[in-house]
């Protein structure tokens, strides 16, 4: 169980998150949904260790991890696709999915990744992660990375984003193929189409926890809403 | 191949080498046109329909007339070897190419200077590409860890032909390195100088690439790529001159630096012409720290993360 414990984030004096709590059990899926500014990516950013938070902490089965940096993290099963994945000069898409082969992967189990996010193997698995690839092209990828991976904890960054109209499709293909892996799906996203395919849901907004539940209810409220921000900084 | 019986053992060493390397041997076969350079000898020579290499020896090298006739196509590369086996001394090679109309060749230069402790190569070439004609040219180094080199290479290419020019230094060092190329071109004229390099200790590293569009639809790409390491000093400058109706050209440098190296680019655009289109981006710093979380993120430490890039970076 992944826990975010009381968790606030201070940049330039400016509180981006006040003391959020979330949990995220074992083989679920969670969106966490909010407009944009609300503090998700930042949220994000803390659960992989790439921000320390200001206040609170980050509990792994019980365990405090708040100190933990990004690759001791990984290597306990919390990784993330990135909302802009980065280009590569001179790497292939093979190479990458298998981290420059430190991650043991049959040629099988990558064709497999990348045809189920949509890229025929023959055609991307030798191309370079250039400039040549449009940033779907490199979305799809990054989901892909993270099929080989198989974390505990699959942490996926606005996965829709930049994204055709097939992307409700793909999110619900990988939310089936992460659950039978026994991965627990952490969705940010600020589309609550795409959060309600998750089990559960968090809203926030401006940095504050809004809501959580089923994703059902939680999607209903934000519309309600209309994901406007309840809370103004400054506001008792 | 004719081999001249004297020269045998120097060689038979190259060929060790080229295995030892990882390079590609069959360049040594009796299909490929060659010229194989050890010092100041030419220890082999081979010619096949279409291409014709005349050597001469000079001074403290050799000098090379490479004449690929009209619409010549050839299934192989044309080997370049020059080769330098002792420790101290100072080689100088001078390539003329020249290739007819709508032909199409590779060249594979590949220089060797394995126990350089204390030697100056100087590589000077001059290549024309005929009208409609592609010409490849791969140059790649294996030295020791005393080498000064300084290469020029001005190409030409004619109407409608296309240079592709590739320099790597990555996997060995040399100590000092000048490199310049030019590449002027007719109308509709195509050039892509691309260079490589990794300096390490206190390397220092002189890159010039020079672009003349002087053609109208003539376009051009200069590339280079430098990681400089530890104590070493790094200079590239690349130009790019906007000449001809139309003509477009783009000037990318890329410096990855690491511990106290120190590192300087300079771009170079200008126009004379007003239908004419030049761009340019350049980066030097640390690595990409996107780049490096975003591997992290998956398991590898910053070192690994770090090296995979630089390795993609490279060509590695």
């Amino acid at each position: 169980m992944l826990c975010l414990r009381n968790v606030g984030y201070v940049k330039n004096g400016r509180k981006i998150l006040h003391g959020v709590n979330m949990t995220f059990r074992e083989g679920m899926s969670y969106s966490i949904l909010g407009p944009n500014g609300a503090g998700k990516s930042t949220i994000a950013k803390i659960l992989i260790g790439e921000l320390k938070p200001t206040s609170g902490g980050v509990l792994l089965d019980g365990r405090d991890i708040t100190g933990l940096g990004v690759t001791e993290r990984a290597r306990l099963g919390i990784s993330m696709a990135w909302q802009e994945p980065a280009r590569y000069e001179g790497i292939r898409i093979r190479e990458y999915l298998t981290l420059g082969g430190k991650l043991k992967a049959e040629e099988d189990e990558i064709r497999e990744a990348l045809e189920l996010v949509g890229l025929p193997y023959e055609l991307y698995a030798g191309r370079m992660i250039d400039k040549t690839l449009s940033g779907g092209e490199r979305k799809r990828i990054e989901l892909a990375s993270l099929l080989l991976l198989k974390p505990r904890y699959a942490i996926l960054d606005e996965p829709d984003s930049g994204l055709d109209i097939t992307a409700g499709e793909l999110i619900e293909e990988l939310l089936g193929r992460f659950r039978r892996a026994g991965t627990t799906v952490i969705l940010i996203t600020h589309h609550e189409e795409i959060a309600g395919k998750t089990d559960f849901a968090y809203f926030v907004c401006a940095g504050r926890l809004v809501k959580k539940g089923f994703s059902r209810e939680v999607v209903d409220y934000y519309r309600k809403t209309c994901g406007r921000c309840l809370f103004v900084e400054g506001s008792p | 191949m004719t081999i001249k019986v004297d020269r045998v053992k120097e060689y038979e060493a190259l060929l060790d080498i080229y295995e030892r390397e990882g390079l590609d041997k069959s360049l040594f076969g009796d299909r490929v046109a060659a010229i194989i350079i050890s010092g100041d000898r030419i220890i082999g020579l081979n010619n096949v329909p279409g291409v014709e290499i005349k050597g001469e020896e000079i001074e403290n090298g050799v000098r090379a007339d490479v004449r690929i006739a009209d619409g010549v196509e050839l299934p192989f590369p044309i080997h370049l070897c020059t080769g330098y086996l002792k420790g101290e001394g100072y080689q100088r090679v001078e390539f003329n190419i020249t290739v007819g109309r709508n032909s199409r060749v590779k060249f594979t230069s590949h220089c060797i200077f394995p126990y350089a402790e204390d030697f100056t190569h100087e590589a000077i070439s001059r290549i024309t590409v005929g009208e409609n004609s592609s010409v490849i040219y791969d140059d790649e180094h294996v030295h020791g860890e005393g080498v000064r080199m300084i290469s020029r290479t001005e190409v030409e290419v004619k109407a409608g032909g296309r240079y592709t020019g590739k320099f790597t230094l990555t996997r060995h060092r040399a100590r000092e390195l000048k490199l310049e190329m030019t590449a002027k071109l007719a109308e509709r004229a195509v050039a892509e100088l691309t260079s490589k390099v990794k300096a390490v200790k206190d390397d220092s590293v002189e890159i010039r690439e020079v672009l003349l569009l002087e053609g109208a639809h003539s376009r051009g790409d200069l590339k280079s790529t430098v990681i400089a390491f530890d104590n070493s000093k790094v200079n590239v400058v690349n130009e790019a001159y906007g000449l001809g109706d139309y003509a477009k050209g783009h000037i990318e440098c890329h410096e990855v630096v690491k511990e106290k190296a120190d590192v300087q680019t300079v771009p170079l655009l200008r126009v004379k012409n007003d239908k004419a289109e030049l761009t340019h981006e350049a980066s030097i710093g640390r690595i990409n720290e996107a780049q490096l979380v975003q591997l992290m993120a998956k398991g590898l430490t910053e070192e690994e993360a770090a090296e995979l890039i630089i390795k993609g970076l490279l060509g590695e």
